[in-house]
């Protein structure tokens, strides 16, 4: 492995940590909000109400995906060069494009909250 | 024997990780060419001819080393890492708590090519914090702690664009 790979290497490491810490905000504060949506006995036209129009849910979600998009393709690729014999280049472009699926749909989604 | 022997009964079996050679014996060379990918040597800094170190011995890096040190090669903490058994390049805990000792020595002179040779993920980015290793070191010594601070110099080092 070449000096500048070790470099990108740790700093892949660096980025799937500090974005597990945004995960691990993120995720207690998705599952309260669900759990009080659920016991509040919202309708999903009352949910869409609420974050039609919202900045800050528009923001907060836009985050949880980003980080999502951030942890869950390089652990996945980290399982991947554990378990099976696949690495290298391929395995990094499909990390990747599992990144962008992840973006793509997952704003595509907040979209549809939002506007 | 009480630690060892749980029911009266103990297991006798050759360290795992490393070719069996026969019967009990096992090849360990493999275990200490990681110590040199992970430039587990001391390289002398550019002062160390000119005048003898001052160490003071509850230094922040003193200390780190000495927690460290004392390790006597034999293997154990390899054997217990199922890292090792996933991805036989990885360092493995022995050769990443030497690294370590070395990366606190303040005589040496060779931090950033150890933390370039100890990143990455056949380094120390491959431990999963599992500690094995501490559990089973018959110094009673802790590789997964020697081996997070590895990661916290490498992340520091790679920030800086020092390795």
């Amino acid at each position: 492995m070449s000096g500048a790979s070790r470099r990108i290497e740790t700093l892949l490491w660096t980025a799937q940590r500090a974005s597990a810490a945004v995960l691990a905000v993120c995720v207690a504060v998705h599952l309260v909000t669900v759990v009080y949506a659920v016991r509040g006995g919202l309708s999903a036209a009352e949910i869409l109400a609420r974050t039609r129009g919202s900045v800050g849910w528009l923001l907060f979600y836009g985050l949880f995906v980003l980080a999502v998009a951030v942890h869950a393709p390089l652990g996945v690729r980290t399982i991947l060069r554990e378990m099976t014999p696949w690495r290298g280049r391929s395995l990094d472009v499909a990390a990747a494009a599992f990144a962008l699926f992840l973006v793509a749909f997952g704003w595509r989604a907040i979209g549809g909250l939002f506007a | 024997m009480a630690k060892v022997a749980d029911s009266n009964g103990i297991t006798v079996a050759p360290l795992r990780n490393l070719p069996i050679i026969k019967d009990l014996a096992v090849d360990m060379t493999g275990f200490f060419d990681k110590w040199a990918r992970a430039q587990g040597r001391f390289v002398p800094g550019p002062g160390a001819a000119t005048d003898f170190a001052v160490v003071p011995p509850d230094s922040r890096e003193r200390r780190a080393a000495d927690a460290a040190i004392e390790c006597i090669g034999c293997g154990v903490c390899h054997a217990a890492c199922d890292v090792v058994s996933w991805n036989p390049d990885y360092l493995g805990p022995a050769a990443l708590n030497r690294a370590w000792t070395l990366v606190n020595d303040v005589r040496d002179g060779a931090r950033d090519e150890r933390l370039a040779a100890v990143a990455g993920d056949a380094g120390c980015h491959a431990c999963h914090t599992q500690q094995n290793c501490r559990a089973f070191c018959p110094k009673h010594l802790d590789p997964t702690a020697s081996i997070a601070g590895l990661k916290r110099a490498t992340v520091l080092a790679a920030l800086k664009g020092k390795i």
